[in-house]
């Protein structure tokens, strides 16, 4: 058993601990902090099978986009969370019974690859994974790429139209107009009489 | 490499047009704000009509394959593009009035309508498992948005939650489907598996496709996994739903069609048994479900649940004539469900919608000609004879005969009938029942949409289904 | 040599994907733990498409899980702003029982 191994054993081991942490937790901060833990450590996974990109991605985009995100609405909705895991116990048995059904033909079926037992960092076409990367996903895979630019596109329009509010009320810097501004629009030398005042 | 490149834009010209076009449109709305709406929805409209002018320009092209492999230019991706073009001018049409009357108007409507349609397109031309994957992600995240479009209303924004929730779910399954089958085959072109199925594990494969199945079921909202349709349906805008009970589901079918025969004709008897199960499931619970439903928005939810049981049942043969099957049956349904949804628009009483059956008693005698449109349409998807719902109804049933699938057919012929029942349900309450409380005025839009549609159904379809027939077979042909 | 083969990356996967399952069904009516729990599917899903893209040594499963990653943050951004309009409206994030539409 070498490092490779015990490496493997170790970093799924915490992966799969936080998934099922992830779904345990009571507190929702907990949770996406295990969801988290879980990507780091799926990112470790990633690096053992030779695709240090994809891995450095997994935690640049999920750790510090997605999962900042869903912490940035846990943190601002004023959620009942307590009341929300009501009857989490009762579902409980049926659950775990579907789950481990599921589990097994799942784990049957992807074993159906043992013939294969070759290391897993095997040799890609290109040495480096970036390049190698970058050589396919510019061409090969172009249309895909201008795919994906299309979608997050539709999320941003989505996000914006759900949830940006104009409100009608508050006071709004206007730089042209504060620009623009000249003398003779907003100010005018009055000579005021003694006790009368400034006529309109 | 130049030319290639430009030929290949060519080949994809409507979706290239309909990104650009959508881009300009949202940049116009930026700038000129929710004034322009009407302006924007009608050049939208023109936008798509004139896609689906270049299509029809292509018609007769032999199949092109595009970028790699990744879509293709051929007669199966024409026919579905033209429908979805057509079903989302109708819907921008509808929607951009409703919303005026509403006050909803919102530029990004038209916008959001093209992008699912842009995906929608990518969806039908799709060659590999990658733009399988995108184009429905596309479509369904400009959808999830258009659900909860209304936000200020809770009904709304829980119908969008639900929905995202659900498509959200059903892209797991699929992904992980389509992972396996990655993985057990080495490829992600349709062709390409399809070269590779007889070298690869066997049971990978198949368990993948039973996964890739159950996701593309989710998206098409087949049973068993129905739930929340129906509350999708009744919360979310009306005329969005016009759309999302139409034109979505068509790309999916066509999408399901190619990747099963195109990728998996190797595994025919393996796929067929999980759609002849997801379309008996369909059948029941749609059926069923629809009889108790006091509300017509929840009750046509049932029946799209039940429709897609009866599309299934044509796919489910595995022919080229159980692919025609499905895309006469499609568009018969989508023009059909468009219609019965314009019509839940066409009034109101004092600004409500009219939504519930109690809603509708003795509508005959205020609105005469709105209840003879809805009955028309109510009698065609009911499938009464001359009617298109009946033709649609009798090429999936004989697909299934003609494949030896008797008793399929025979469960399918049974269960029509027992749908039927909440069809004439509604169309007893208008006629014969009692109320005559009156209704606000006819918004023409929506009512000039529904009697079109009920034309179609009735006299314009036994024209339009000579050359619907041959046009579907000519399409379906591609795949075999 | 190393031991450690593609059937142990594909059994990680399958054990966090049913988690993921699981964890939506156990969730029922908390919304932010069903989206965490689809998330972990989407994790479970790259898992998979890592391993077997270095199985067949083709980069197009990377490519592929690079596309999942990014339409999974779109998805993301979509469903917690539809969480946002939900809450805004309803002051609660649970869904199923205490529907404004009987299910």
């Amino acid at each position: 058993m070498g490092l490779y191994d015990i490496a493997f054993y170790i970093i799924s081991a915490i992966t799969v601990l936080a998934a099922v942490g992830v779904v345990a937790a009571r507190n929702p901060v907990h949770a996406v902090l295990f969801l988290i833990l879980a990507f780091f450590n799926a990112a470790g996974l990633m690096v053992l099978m030779g695709a240090e990109f994809l891995a450095m991605l997994l935690v640049v985009v999920y750790v510090g986009a997605v999962a900042v995100l869903f912490l940035f609405v846990v943190m601002m909705l004023d959620v009942d969370f307590v009341r929300l895991r009501q009857g989490f116990a009762q579902y409980l048995p049926a659950g775990l019974v579907g789950a481990i059904v599921l589990l097994v033909e799942m784990l049957v079926v992807t074993q159906a690859a043992k013939d294969i037992r070759q290391p897993m960092v095997a040799e890609l076409r290109h040495p480096e994974n970036v390049r190698a990367i970058g050589y396919e996903l510019y061409t090969d895979y172009a249309f895909y790429f201008q795919a994906c630019g299309i979608i997050l596109l539709i999320a941003m329009i989505g996000a914006i139209v759900l949830t940006l509010r104009h409100h009608p009320n508050v006071r709004r810097q206007n730089i042209a107009r504060q620009v623009g501004r000249r003398r003779e629009d907003s100010m005018e030398i009055v000579s005021v009489k003694t006790g009368s005042g400034v006529e309109e | 490499m130049m030319d290639v490149l430009v030929q290949q834009l060519f080949f994809a010209g409507a979706e290239v047009w309909l990104a650009v076009m959508a881009m300009v449109l949202l940049v116009v709305g930026a700038f000129v704000g929710n004034r322009a709406t009407a302006a924007i929805s009608y050049a939208s409209v023109l936008v798509l009509a004139a896609a689906v002018a270049f299509i029809i320009g292509l018609n007769g092209h032999p199949r092109v394959s595009l970028f790699g492999g990744a879509i293709s230019t051929d007669a199966l991706a024409n026919f579905g593009r033209i429908m979805v073009f057509v079903t989302a001018a109708l819907a921008i049409v509808l929607g951009d009035r409703w919303m005026k009357r509403v006050g909803l108007q919102k530029f990004e409507y038209p916008v959001l309508m093209l992008l699912a349609a842009l995906g929608m397109s990518v969806m039908v031309s799709a060659n590999s498992l990658i733009s399988l994957y995108l184009g429905i992600e596309m479509q369904s995240l400009a959808l999830y948005v258009l659900a909860a479009f209304s936000r200020d209303n809770p009904k709304s924004s829980e119908a969008g939650l639900k929905y995202f929730v659900l498509g959200a779910l059903s892209s797991g399954l699929l992904l992980y489907g389509i992972s396996l089958i990655y993985g057990f085959t080495g490829q992600v072109g349709f062709a390409e598996i399809a070269n590779a199925l007889p070298t690869s594990s066997k049971v990978g494969v198949v368990f993948g496709l039973v996964f890739m199945l159950a996701g593309l079921a989710f998206k098409v909202s087949a049973a068993p996994f129905h739930m929340w349709t129906p509350d999708v349906y009744e919360g979310a805008p009306t005329p969005v739903v016009a759309f999302f009970s139409s034109a979505p589901k068509l790309a999916a079918m066509i999408l399901t069609a190619r990747v099963l025969t195109e990728g998996f004709a190797l595994a025919t008897p393996e796929w067929q048994q999980v759609l002849i199960v997801i379309a008996v499931l369909s059948m029941i619970f749609g059926s069923f479900g629809g009889l108790v439903q006091g509300n017509i928005k929840r009750l046509l939810a049932y029946s799209s649940i039940a429709n897609m049981g009866f599309a299934l049942v044509g796919l489910a043969a595995g022919t080229a004539a159980g692919v025609q099957s499905v895309l006469i049956y499609m568009v018969i349904y989508m023009l059909t469900s468009l219609g019965l949804f314009a019509g839940l628009l066409v009034t109101a009483r004092q600004g409500r919608p009219l939504e519930s059956f109690e809603d509708f008693a003795g509508l005959a005698k205020v609105r005469p000609g709105l209840a003879l449109v809805m009955t028309l349409l109510l009698f065609s998807a009911a499938g009464i004879p001359p009617l298109a719902g009946f033709w649609g109804k009798f090429f999936v049933f004989k697909a299934a005969l003609d494949a030896g699938l008797v008793w399929l057919a025979v469960i399918g012929v049974v269960l029509s009938v027992i749908a039927a029942f909440y069809y004439l349900k509604l169309i007893k309450v208008m006629w014969f029942d009692e109320g005559d409380r009156p209704v606000d005025g006819i918004a023409w839009d929506a009512g000039l949409v529904a009697l079109a549609m009920a034309l179609f159904v009735g006299p314009i379809s036994w024209f339009v289904l000579p050359v619907l027939e041959p046009w579907a077979l000519r399409a379906a042909a591609i795949l075999f | 040599m190393s031991s450690v083969g593609l059937p142990h990356f594909l059994g990680v996967a399958a054990i966090v994907f049913t988690v993921g399952v699981f964890g939506i069904f156990a969730a029922r009516k908390n919304i932010i733990a069903i989206l965490m729990s689809i998330e972990l599917m989407l994790l479970a899903v790259n898992i998979n498409l890592v391993a077997f893209s270095t199985y067949w040594g083709q980069v197009t499963g990377q490519i592929f899980a690079m596309f999942v990653l990014t339409v999974a943050a779109a998805e993301a951004a979509v469903g917690l702003a539809i969480l946002v309009t939900f809450f805004r409206n309803r002051g609660d994030i649970a869904v199923d029982d205490a529907s404004v539409m009987k299910g």
